[in-house]
């Protein structure tokens, strides 16, 4: 039995685990695979700005850091933000998959251009970043939003008649602008891929599952990321690391 | 008086900090301009990995955080990893100012391309990292090292004779064999070898410390800071925490000696 594990990027409850675990069952996986749901130490409250990234990183590499040694077979980020993916690759030889670089690679094997649909305004400018950083901006046709708050632990459960049409339209004015894939720009909107897959003349790609497929897949190639790209620290410093989440749980006592 | 606050982006003795100190004397500076020099309080031993990135971030916004009720006016890195920065500017409103973005820009104006000089090829990933989020891969003619293991807490004090050839001749292949129109020192712990770099080398040679004490004056002078909208602020700004994940890492970190590279 292979095992992956997916961090959960926020501290949150079972029954927000629970919400983002449902996530599984949009893919058919392999039956010799399991995926674990594990929720972060501590973490920032929102996530729109450089501060919340800086925080979300430490605390998404610091709950992936020892998969290896509890032996998964893979990590899985449940975040487009990619957040903890680079300082996992540089410490991990097991491979760690990530919704954002993922689905906008995978979009170009299905169109030549895409759409991100985020969930606010907010939200924009982590995509405009992500889309740079990967050398992506010129596939990039459109980034848009259907401006609504994100729940992290309810997602958009119970509010689909009035949510599931504003991203529709979003989707349609992207593709007005030249979007032939739509990238849903975040795993908590995986409630509404059934509905605009249906709706929509061009794919709609579920960040989450298509993860969990592409973990399949490497471990299926034994394949992981390239150490030339990731390379390992000269001084690892994980003890550091742990110590710094405790004392970050520790504040979100008080 | 206007003050700038530079953070230091390793622990280190008092003798140490003087080597980043000495940086001031390369620029002049407005008299009613004063720089003061903060080291972070726990660091990675180097900055060569994605860990040691995401660890600096947020040591130098640990460190950075209270800039501005400390009464200071602007802040400067001294890295050229441009660390911390986009988190601090997320939550300050005086000018913080990164030597690399700052590098780059500066760069341009005085060439067409510019290339990158570095200590050792382990810092490549640092340079590349700001050039594609500044969508500026394009004007960089090439990355050489000279393939010597840096020391950031004494420099490059004592190894001159040694190393300033190196340097130079590593710059002239940047120049006639890259096409590089301006040399970008890679990293702040380089300056000592820029005075002579900039007599040898027939192009500008930036030095990234410097550069940024005056960028930032210039920030303070024309009333000018980052934009709100490249940098927004967090809904939930989680100070407590941060000042008490690095906290914890100082303790974690206490007694021990800075590990060997070699």
């Amino acid at each position: 039995m292979k095992k992956a594990l997916v961090i959960v990027p926020f501290a949150l409850d079972d029954a927000g685990v629970a919400n983002r675990k449902a996530q599984t069952k949009a893919v058919k996986l392999g039956p010799d695979i399991e995926f674990d749901f594990r929720p972060v130490t501590a973490g920032p409250t929102s996530f729109m700005s450089a501060h919340d990234w800086a925080l979300m990183e430490m605390a998404i590499w610091e709950a992936g850091m020892t998969a290896q040694d509890e032996g998964y077979d893979a990590v899985v980020i449940d975040t487009m933000s990619d957040s903890g993916m680079a300082p996992l690759r540089s410490m991990l030889d097991i491979p760690v998959v990530s919704p954002g670089r993922a689905s906008m690679l995978f979009a170009l094997m299905l169109g030549n251009r895409f759409g991100i649909l985020a969930q606010w305004d907010k939200a924009l400018t982590r995509y405009k970043k992500a889309t740079a950083e990967y050398g992506l901006a010129d596939q990039c046709a459109a980034v848009d939003h259907f401006d609504e708050p994100p729940d992290f632990a309810n997602l958009l459960g119970g509010k689909e008649d009035k949510v599931f049409p504003k991203m529709k339209a979003a989707c349609e004015r992207m593709m007005d602008k030249g979007a032939e894939v739509i990238c849903l720009g975040s795993t908590t909107m995986h409630q509404a891929a059934q509905f605009l897959a249906k709706e929509l003349p061009i794919p709609v790609i579920n960040p989450g599952p298509l993860t969990y497929k592409l973990v399949e897949t490497m471990l299926g190639l034994d394949l992981s990321h390239s150490k030339a790209a990731f390379p390992a620290p000269l001084v690892p410093k994980p003890e550091m690391v742990h110590a710094m989440l405790q004392a970050a749980k520790a504040t979100e006592k008080k | 008086m206007r003050k700038i606050l530079v953070l230091v982006p390793f622990p280190m003795t008092d003798e140490e900090l003087a080597n980043r100190q000495a940086q001031s004397k390369a620029v002049d500076l407005a008299p009613d301009i004063e720089l003061h020099y903060r080291p972070v309080k726990a660091a990675p031993r180097t900055y060569t990995s994605q860990q040691d990135y995401v660890l600096a971030d947020v040591v130098l916004l640990e460190a950075g955080r209270s800039a501005q009720e400390d009464g200071f006016d602007a802040v400067c890195i001294d890295t050229v990893s441009d660390s911390g920065v986009a988190a601090l500017r997320s939550v300050l409103d005086i000018p913080v100012i990164g030597p690399g973005r700052t590098m780059y820009a500066t760069a341009i104006t005085l060439g067409e391309k510019f290339s990158m000089l570095a200590m050792w090829k382990d810092w490549f990933g640092l340079y590349t990292k700001v050039h594609k989020d500044m969508g500026l891969s394009h004007k960089c003619a090439s990355m050489r090292a000279i393939d010597v293991t840096p020391d950031n807490r004494n420099l490059l004090g004592g190894k001159e004779e040694k190393i300033f050839p190196l340097l130079r001749d590593a710059a002239m292949k940047c120049i006639e064999e890259d096409g590089a129109d301006v040399i970008c020192l890679g990293s702040t712990t380089m300056h000592q070898s820029a005075e002579f770099l900039a007599k040898n080398l027939p192009v500008p040679v930036i030095n990234p410390g410097p550069l940024s004490y005056k960028m930032a004056e210039l920030a303070m002078t024309m009333r000018l800071s980052q934009s709100r909208t490249a940098y927004p602020r967090p809904k939930v700004d989680k100070r407590g925490m941060l000042h008490a994940m690095v906290d914890a890492a100082a303790v974690e970190q206490a007694g021990k000696p800075v590990e060997k590279l070699d």
